[in-house]
This record gives C-alpha cells, sequence and structure tokens, in this order.
C-alpha cells in the first residue's frame, strides 16, 4: 500500500476550476518532486493534502485513513506536516518560542492548564535539539522576525520538521534565495529528511534533479507525466510544456 | 534569577499586605472605590485573556458580566438559605456556559465579524434582562438579595460593614486575579499566544485553532461571570445596566487606558477608569466628556497603555 493515494481529486473555486482530477502515490521513502509551471496548480495541490481547502471531487487516502476534508490539526496529527511557499512563521516570538510551539504540539501538551511552561524541562530539551537540526541553537533567543530571510526559511523548514512528520510536504523551501543559499538549503533538506517520505514543490530544475526520485509534472491542473527523473528529462512533452521553455 | 523571584514575592507580598490593612487607614467612599476596582479589575482582565492574549476583540464582553451579576442576584433573591459564596461561583458558571454557546458561533469568525456577532449576542441577551420583568425586575432591577451575615460556623462576618464586604471581594478577587495569571503561564496560554500570532501556521502545526478561541471565550467568560457576581453582592442591587452596551465598551476603554500588552495592564485601567471617573464626575456634570478625551489621548500617544510609562527598571521585576 502506497503511503499517500490520490484518486481524481478535482477542486474549483466558485466555478474556477483549478485542478481537474489529480491521480497520485507516494510510496514510502520516495522522494517525490512535483513540477509544473506557474498556475499549474502544484499549490493548491498541497493545500487540499493538508487540508487547508476542502476537494471539491475525488479522494486522498494516508496510510489507509481516507482524510479527504480533514481539518489542518487532523491531517498534521496523522503524520502530514507541511511547509509553506511564502515563509509563514510567528515572527513576533523568538526562535526558541517557535519551536517551542511545534514541540508542545507534537507532545499534545498543547491544552494543558494545569502545569506551569516554565517547569518543563523536557519540553527545552526537544526544543533546542529541533532547533540545533537546523543549525540555529546559537541564535534560540532571536526574534524569529527580525533574522536574514535564508534564516527564516531554515525556520520555516524546521517548524515542519519538529513535528516528526512520516511524510513531509516542502512547498518551494528555496523560494527567493541566491544559488548560494540554495545549495545549504538543499543540504539541509538532504540532511533533515534523510530515509523520509518527502513531496517537494520546487521550480529550480537543479534542486529537483539532486532530490528527487521520482517526478510529477502538472500541467493546467493535470497530470502530464510522472516517472523516475530521467524518464521526465527525456519526455518531448515535459520539454514542450516546461523544460523546454526554461531554456529558451 | 533566585533574585528576581524574591523581589517579585517581596513586591506581592507588601502589595497584599497594603491591601489587607487598607480599610484601617482609608475613608468608607475610598474603601468603596478599592472595593469597585478589585471586580473590574478581575472584568478587564478576563477581557483582555481575550483580548489581548488572544487578538479577539469582543464588542460585548458586558453579556458575561450581566450574566454573572443577574445569576447571583436571582439566586439569593428566590432561594432561601442560598450560601453566598456559592451563589458567586454558579454566577461565574452561568457566564461561562452563555460564553461556551455564544463563543460557539463567534469564533468561527474573523475580526469585524467576530466583534459584531459578540455585539449582537450581548444586546440580545441586554433584550432578555429588560424585557423579562417577572424573573430579572426588567429596569426597576432586583435589590436587597445579599443576606446580613456570612458564617463559616466557627465565625461570622457582619455584611453591612464596608470593610467586610472589601475584604471578600478583594479576597475572591486576588484569588481569580491569580487564577487568571497561572493560566498565562501554563501550555494552553502559549497555544492562546501562538493562535493570535500566526493563526493559520498554527493549524499547520496541529493546533485546534477553533477549540482554542472557544476555550478561551469560556473561560474569560467565567472570569467576567465572577467579575458581575462581585459587583451584584457588592451594589446589592442589579439593573439592566450590568449587562448593557455602554459597559462593554467601557470594559475595552480600561483595559485599553492600563495597557493590553502586560497582564498587570488591565488592573492599572481599572483603577485608573474609575479613580478618574469618581474624580471628573465630582468636578463636573460633564465628566464623561473627560473620559472619552482621555481615552483618546491614551490610544494616540500611549501605545503601551499607562502601564508604558511604568520605568522599564520597575517593570523588568514583573517580567516573567
Amino acid at each position: 500500500m502506497a503511503l499517500l493515494e490520490i484518486e481524481d481529486l478535482q477542486k474549483d473555486f466558485s466555478g474556477l476550476k483549478v485542478i481537474f482530477g489529480i491521480d497520485l502515490r507516494v510510496e514510502q521513502g520516495e522522494r517525490h518532486a512535483i513540477i509544473g509551471p506557474n498556475g499549474a496548480g502544484k499549490s493548491t495541490l498541497f493545500n487540499l493534502i493538508t487540508g487547508k481547502y476542502v476537494p471539491s471531487r475525488g479522494k486522498i487516502v494516508f496510510k489507509g485513513h481516507d482524510i479527504t476534508g480533514f481539518s489542518p490539526h487532523r491531517i498534521l496529527h496523522l503524520g502530514v506536516a507541511r511547509s509553506f511557499q511564502i515563509t509563514n512563521i510567528f515572527r513576533s516570538m523568538t526562535i526558541f518560542e517557535n519551536f517551542r510551539n511545534a514541540i508542545l504540539s507534537r507532545r499534545k501538551m498543547r491544552n494543558n492548564l494545569f502545569s506551569p511552561l516554565s517547569r518543563m524541562g523536557s519540553i527545552v530539551e526537544e526544543t533546542e535539539r529541533a532547533i540545533s537540526l537546523v543549525g540555529l541553537l546559537e541564535k534560540r533567543n532571536e526574534r524569529a522576525g527580525e533574522l536574514a530571510h535564508g534564516h527564516q526559511r531554515a525556520i520555516e523548514i524546521g517548524l515542519t520538521m519538529a513535528m516528526e512528520p512520516e511524510l513531509i510536504l516542502l512547498d518551494e523551501p528555496t523560494a527567493g534565495m541566491s544559488k548560494g543559499e540554495t545549495m545549504e538549503m538543499v543540504q539541509l533538506i538532504e540532511k533533515v529528511t534523510e530515509g523520509k517520505t518527502l513531496i517537494i514543490v520546487e521550480h529550480d530544475m537543479d534542486v529537483v534533479f539532486r532530490l528527487a526520485s521520482r517526478i510529477t509534472v502538472i500541467y493546467y491542473g493535470k497530470v502530464l507525466a510522472s516517472g523516475p527523473p530521467e524518464e521526465i528529462r527525456r519526455d518531448p512533452r515535459v520539454k514542450d510544456a516546461y523544460l523546454g521553455r526554461e531554456r529558451s | 534569577m533566585k533574585n528576581l523571584l524574591v523581589r517579585q514575592v517581596a513586591i506581592i507580598v507588601a502589595i497584599l499586605l497594603l491591601l489587607g490593612i487598607a480599610p484601617h487607614f482609608l475613608k468608607v467612599t475610598q474603601i468603596r472605590m478599592l472595593n469597585e476596582i478589585a471586580y473590574f479589575s478581575l472584568f478587564a482582565i478576563s477581557f483582555n485573556l481575550l483580548f489581548g492574549y488572544g487578538g479577539l476583540l469582543s464588542f460585548g464582553h458586558a453579556a458575561y458580566f450581566g450574566l454573572g451579576a443577574y445569576t447571583t442576584a436571582i439566586l439569593l433573591k428566590r432561594i432561601a438559605g442560598m450560601p453566598l459564596l456559592l451563589s458567586i461561583f454558579l454566577g461565574g458558571m452561568a457566564a461561562a456556559i452563555g460564553g461556551a454557546v455564544v463563543g460557539f458561533f463567534c469564533v468561527r469568525r474573523k475580526g469585524g465579524y467576530f466583534a459584531l456577532l459578540t455585539l449582537a449576542f450581548n444586546q440580545l441577551i441586554w433584550a432578555v434582562a429588560w424585557k423579562w420583568r417577572t424573573v430579572t425586575g426588567g429596569d426597576d432591577g432586583i435589590g436587597g438579595f445579599v443576606p446580613k451575615s456570612l458564617g463559616f460556623g466557627i465565625a461570622t462576618f457582619d455584611l453591612t460593614k464596608t470593610a467586610t464586604m472589601y475584604y471578600l471581594t478583594m479576597t475572591i478577587a486576588v484569588v481569580l486575579l491569580f487564577l487568571a495569571w497561572y493560566l498565562t503561564k501554563t501550555p494552553f496560554g502559549n497555544t492562546i499566544w501562538a493562535v493570535k500570532v500566526n493563526q493559520e501556521r498554527a493549524a499547520f502545526l496541529g493546533y485546534d485553532v477553533n477549540f482554542s478561541k472557544h476555550l478561551i471565550f469560556t473561560i474569560s467568560s467565567f472570569f467576567a461571570g465572577i467579575a458581575g457576581s462581585l459587583f451584584a453582592v457588592f451594589q446589592d442591587f442589579v439593573a439592566t445596566n450590568v449587562v448593557n452596551l455602554l459597559l462593554s465598551t467601557e470594559i475595552i476603554l480600561m483595559t485599553i487606558l492600563g495597557g493590553t500588552g502586560s497582564f498587570f495592564g488591565p488592573i492599572l485601567g481599572a483603577a485608573i477608569f474609575v479613580y478618574f471617573s469618581d474624580w471628573f464626575s465630582s468636578l463636573t456634570d460633564r465628566w464623561e466628556f473627560f473620559m472619552g478625551a482621555l481615552f483618546i489621548i491614551v490610544v494616540l500617544y500611549f501605545h503601551q497603555g499607562a502601564i508604558g510609562l511604568i520605568p522599564k527598571r520597575l517593570k523588568s521585576i514583573f517580567r516573567n
């Protein structure tokens, strides 16, 4: 059984159809890249899988559970965590507080009304471990919103990883980064997602071909092609729709 | 760290001692003023749990103050031998139930819609209080329900004395203020903050945003209800002004006057509000004008509220 199975997924926003029936299978341990031109529906697909939007039709099955139409927090606690294309962190909180939010949620202590937070030593330890995974421990008391873009992106990925998900969805993790920063981010992603199941939306083809073990091309809300990287690279339809245009 | 804790405890003990001996030095009118500050502090803190911590601006918080006040008044009036403390607790519970019902509808709406919905429910509850004369007395209100004395078996207290009433109100208010403060230090307090700072990210980190908002709405209503009950017991009279929109705006004013960014700000705001409205109204019968001017000045020029005027060094003692 695949870890994630999507069947005939469709989405329209009050009449405007964005996703026209997508089928997708993601196996355990796979590193699946989703590519396609702007407006192809990649982010919408992420938003459907993680519960931000409710599908108009179709089915999303994770680990055998039908999660179609579930709310984001339920999907998260089943083991699916995502990062955002536009950095979406707790800007007015420190790095430590950002990660502590993640740890408190993962440990299911978020509604604890009775014990003081300051007495929870194990939470502090776990929080610091999660921060050190993305290499920001020495900045733990700095406000997230005041950090450099690259560091904010690292928090974005780090928060997602701190949930220890079984399925990780990264939405354009290198968006807005220089070449150097991008390479650092790729190394970080390789390090933190090792051995885990990953779905990544990415525009940078170098990043895609380096990270992915399987690629799905989406074009105008439909799957154009899906297969191993070499196959996709050679596929003439993909060249026409996407790769070729990029070269010109 | 240790030193800081010692200083914090020392200051709190000093304040409690001052409040404890205050009735021996103050005039009756001044004791009554402190009493008013006590329940309005609790009301303002309850409002700030929602607004300052949760980012939820309610325009109808008097609804829960009023539910508490009416519940306590009606219980004491209708049921012979109703224990006073139980009636106050049930006042809080009634407000919490009211808050849970109203909150269910409100927390699913954002920003302005949330505010308008709380206002509409406030108006609805006010209309019930105004029109259901057989129970609430309508605009005649309910009076004369507080028992003459409060007995605990070994000791009996004379509630007709201003000082006794003061100790009763102050003790309950201080205990509940402590509980509210404690709440902000728990993981749930952190949850409320996280949802306020970034609701979407919180949801995608597994926080049930609507549930958290609903719970803080209900808890806040409980505290507001107890404040209302204390008001009812202190005044020994309840009418529709405990549940009207004027009171809902006054509590917003008090909270913002004091400062929403710190736990203690609203207490300062309640004190300023009670003191200045008393002072202005002794000078002129157009005192509301001056209160309005004061409020505008604070909103325009003192973004942190009155608490922002306290020197940083003094404030750092109270951090964390």
